[in-house]
């Protein structure tokens, strides 16, 4: 019983490891598969035609090889390692690329991509900035837009009905993710942050459909875990791409749990479902804008706009939040200093870690994430 | 031969020949800051801008007084006194490579609250304290998140407004009308929360003829670039990155209007007079994109010394044309139109001319239309929007004129740290090798 129960999380750590395996068998079946970037685009508009979404990630720990004849230095160094990969011909599998303009670097990035890799398919989507309400209704026409291109491009249309079955898909997906997450509130957290990393990315690699079946596996083994309470720290971490295991794991071998996170690769990305009472542009529209990355302006004071992280760490019980940021993100580090500010409200330590993405640092951070748990042991007792 | 190739720099002359309205600037400047500042004490509203949002109508015609924030941290780099307000931004948690222009800023303003008064020797006077703060989306993400950091040391309401830059490869006429009906809409907002703020109402009578008289400032400083493509030329990109002033931060004062035609008809003396920036011009540059290293200006001046002049420049542009319809009557709506068609414009020749990146496309009309005989980007630490891309530009470039050499120069917008003149002048030595070699090939 234990064996099979353990099947799910061994996949996901398989497809973690080759992301691209299962993606490109599909391709050599004749399926398209579409690369996209951030939490941002839609992609039950991919899934409604058939199409495969599969995320573009960068690889930590490769050095960048041609992107730099490509890219500023002072490029978004996540940018430059998917530039860098694709330029190496590992997305050549690809069918097309949808690059949202969700900040200054994908805004760049299209042109470039385009120009230089020339897809057989691109769209470059507008996200809009505000939230007012002509703002969804713009974003409606945008999506709408895409969609008519793919349309176009596969050579077939997805009806209300299509779109429909594959907003059910995918909040079905969301709704077990957010189950998984469930299991990190119990101390211990039945799962650990490191493998909740590759869980998500592992499902942003294959068709919705086998991914809620991976979760399915996924829950049933997790909940059969019974371990025993060792009481160490727990953490959330927040930030924006964190699609390696490699700085979680370096968390938990130096003595903590990462129970929640406000990540573009976690909560970030599933977080909200689509009201399926709404049409299902409008439902998209709306459900998107809601993300809360600092790429989107919501107004208020940091109390209003970081709430949403006052829950989770109540929910979840936080007892300190790791602020992850990478070098060059202006929208992050904008927001940054009033995070800290906001947590610290709370009575929560916060330790900032600014990364390169390509070459992190782990061997200094690992002596300042033992100073941080230092500080809250010294707390709790 | 090889000899005769050789370029030998020369010491600045005489000749090297600033126009006469490029030194009325910074009278111009001291005098914005004065009449803000005495704005202030008269308890008009002042606003913290961006440029080029196309607010700045609407604002003028609510009587509301303009402070644009980028512009001063441009200021503050060119009197080489930035450095005091990026390292209070540091100290109060901000990235040291963010935009430069924010940590000026927000240095400032976090100053400013710490002291619960103007910042002591602040350039110009300072920035008055702002009644509202008006960021907008078009250019880079700091032009919005910067006024929503400043909630750390304020509690100035804020309009943050979206101004749509259509993607390069759109279908333009099939998204036409929902991208006028956002911006519009976002006008809308912003008249509504001016209207709230000032407790006046939009007179809009008089937004119509605001709109008018831009247009009419824009034609007359078009005019006047126009005439750059003659040779010898008769302006420089020193001038330029001073003459832009009154467009970006005055659009509205009449004064400015008179500025352009002014522009124009000295000019226009030049040109008729075969006077150039320098007399012997034998090399026409084009400075590309990337904002200017305002800490230390002179440096383009060592171009100067080679024969080379600066006729061309992708920063700064001057608003792309755009006739107005007669048809619609709304200024906001006419606002809206103006904003698409222009933020456009390129994008859409560039895809006519077969898929040319729109801010290679601007650089490519320029190289043909200017003269040009070798480009040089500035790459700055902390600007990604101005620099991200230029390497596209440069090889796109190559596509088009294999031999056209181009130089990228690395320092900041702002942080004169970043920068080494002796590093500088040695790439500038060796560019011009090659411009001079391009030059004898082609013209």
């Amino acid at each position: 019983m234990a064996k099979v129960a353990q099947r799910g999380l061994i996949k996901a750590q398989e497809l973690y490891e080759h992301r691209q395996t299962r993606a490109k068998e599909l391709a050599k079946k004749g399926k398209k598969v579409i690369g996209y970037f951030c939490s941002y685009t839609p992609v039950e508009i991919f899934t409604a035609l058939d199409l495969v979404p599969f995320r573009i990630q960068g690889k930590v720990g490769k050095p960048v090889e041609q992107a730099g004849q490509y890219l500023e230095s002072i490029v978004c160094p996540y940018v430059r390692s998917c530039f860098d990969i694709a330029l190496g011909g590992e997305l050549d599998f690809l069918s097309g690329v949808v690059i949202p303009h969700t900040c200054d670097a994908m805004h760049r990035l299209y042109d470039i991509w385009k120009y230089h890799l020339k897809p057989p398919y691109s769209y470059s989507l507008y996200v809009p900035h505000m939230t007012h309400q002509a703002s969804f209704d713009f974003f409606q026409k945008e999506i709408e837009n895409l969609k008519t291109g793919l349309e176009q491009f596969v050579g077939r249309s997805a009806s209300e009905q299509d779109l429909i079955k594959a907003i059910g898909l995918h909040n079905r997906s969301r709704a077990l993710l957010k189950e998984l997450y469930e299991l990190r509130k119990p101390e211990p957290p039945l799962i650990s942050g490191s493998e909740i990393i590759q869980v998500l990315v592992a499902g942003m690699t294959i068709p919705i459909e086998e991914f809620n079946e991976l979760l399915e596996d996924i829950l049933v083994e997790v909940h059969s875990r019974n371990p025993s309470a060792e009481n160490k720290p727990r953490l959330l971490i927040s930030g924006s791409e964190v699609d390696d295991d490699s700085l979680i794991r370096l968390v938990e071998e130096c003595g903590a749990d990462v129970v929640m996170d406000d990540l573009c690769t976690g909560s970030r990305f599933f977080w909200h479902d689509v009201d399926p009472s709404k049409e299902a542009i409008a439902g998209l529209a709306e459900r998107y804008l809601k993300i809360t990355c600092p790429r989107t302006y919501r107004p208020g004071k940091a109390a209003q706009r970081f709430n949403y992280l006052g829950d989770f760490i109540r929910e979840w019980k936080a007892q300190g939040v790791i602020l992850y940021t990478i070098r060059f993100c202006d929208t992050y580090q904008l927001d940054a200093p009033e995070m800290m500010d906001y947590i610290q409200s709370l009575g929560l330590p916060v330790l900032f870690l600014e990364d390169t993405y390509i070459t992190s640092p782990l061997g200094q951070w690992k002596t300042r994430v033992e100073a941080f748990l230092e500080t809250i042991e010294a707390r709790r007792e | 031969m090889a000899e005769e190739t050789k370029t030998e720099p020369k010491q600045k002359t005489s000749s090297a020949k600033s126009t006469e309205s490029a030194g009325k600037i910074r009278q111009i400047v001291k005098r914005m800051y004065k009449k803000a500042q005495q704005a202030k004490e008269e308890n008009r509203k002042i606003a913290y801008c961006m440029v080029m949002c196309n607010y700045e109508e609407i604002l003028e015609a609510m009587d509301v007084v303009q402070v644009y924030t980028e512009n001063y941290a441009g200021l503050c780099a060119v009197k080489r006194e930035a450095e005091q307000y990026m390292k209070k931004a540091q100290a109060v948690g901000y990235s040291d490579v963010l935009c430069g222009y924010a940590q000026v800023g927000i240095g400032f303003d976090a100053w400013r609250h710490e002291l619960g008064a103007m910042p002591p020797d602040a350039p110009d006077g300072g920035m008055p304290e702002p009644d509202m703060l008006l960021g907008c989306s078009m250019g880079c993400d700091p032009r919005w998140k910067w006024y929503q950091a400043l909630g750390r040391y304020k509690d100035t309401p804020i309009y943050n407004m979206e101004v749509l830059m259509p993607p390069s490869d759109a279908d333009f006429d099939a998204i036409r009308a929902y991208y006028v009906r956002y911006m519009a809409e976002e006008l809308r907002g912003l008249i509504a929360f001016l209207e709230k703020q000032t407790g006046k109402k939009m007179d809009y009578d008089r937004l119509t003829s605001i709109v008018k008289q831009v247009e009419e400032t824009r034609q007359w400083w078009r005019k006047a670039y126009e005439l750059r493509k003659a040779i010898p030329c008769p302006m420089s990109t020193q001038d330029h990155f001073v003459i832009f002033v009154p467009h970006h931060m005055l659009l509205t004062d009449p004064m400015t209007l008179d500025f352009y035609k002014g522009l124009y008809q000295e000019l226009k003396e030049r040109v008729d007079n075969e006077i150039g920036v320098i007399d012997d011009e034998k090399y026409r540059l084009l400075w590309g994109v990337g904002i200017p290293p305002w800490h230390s200006m002179y440096i383009l001046d060592y171009f100067q010394s080679f024969g080379a002049v600066f006729a061309a420049e992708t920063a700064y542009m001057i608003p792309e044309p755009f006739e107005m319809p007669y048809d619609i009557t709304d200024p906001v709506e006419l606002i809206a139109l103006r904003a698409f068609e222009r933020n456009s414009a390129i994008q859409r020749r560039g895809k006519e001319a077969g898929g040319v990146p729109p801010l290679a496309q601007a650089h490519l009309e320029r190289i043909k239309d200017f003269t040009i005989d070798g480009v040089v980007m500035h790459i700055t630490r902390s600007c990604r929007a101005a620099t991200m891309g230029q390497i596209l530009v440069r090889n796109v470039i190559r596509d088009y004129y294999p031999r056209l050499p181009v130089m990228f120069m690395e320092s900041d917008i702002v942080d004169v740290e970043t920068y080494s003149e002796a590093e500088t002048k040695n790439q500038i030595d060796t560019f011009m090798e090659m411009v001079d070699v391009y030059r004898k090939s082609h013209r």
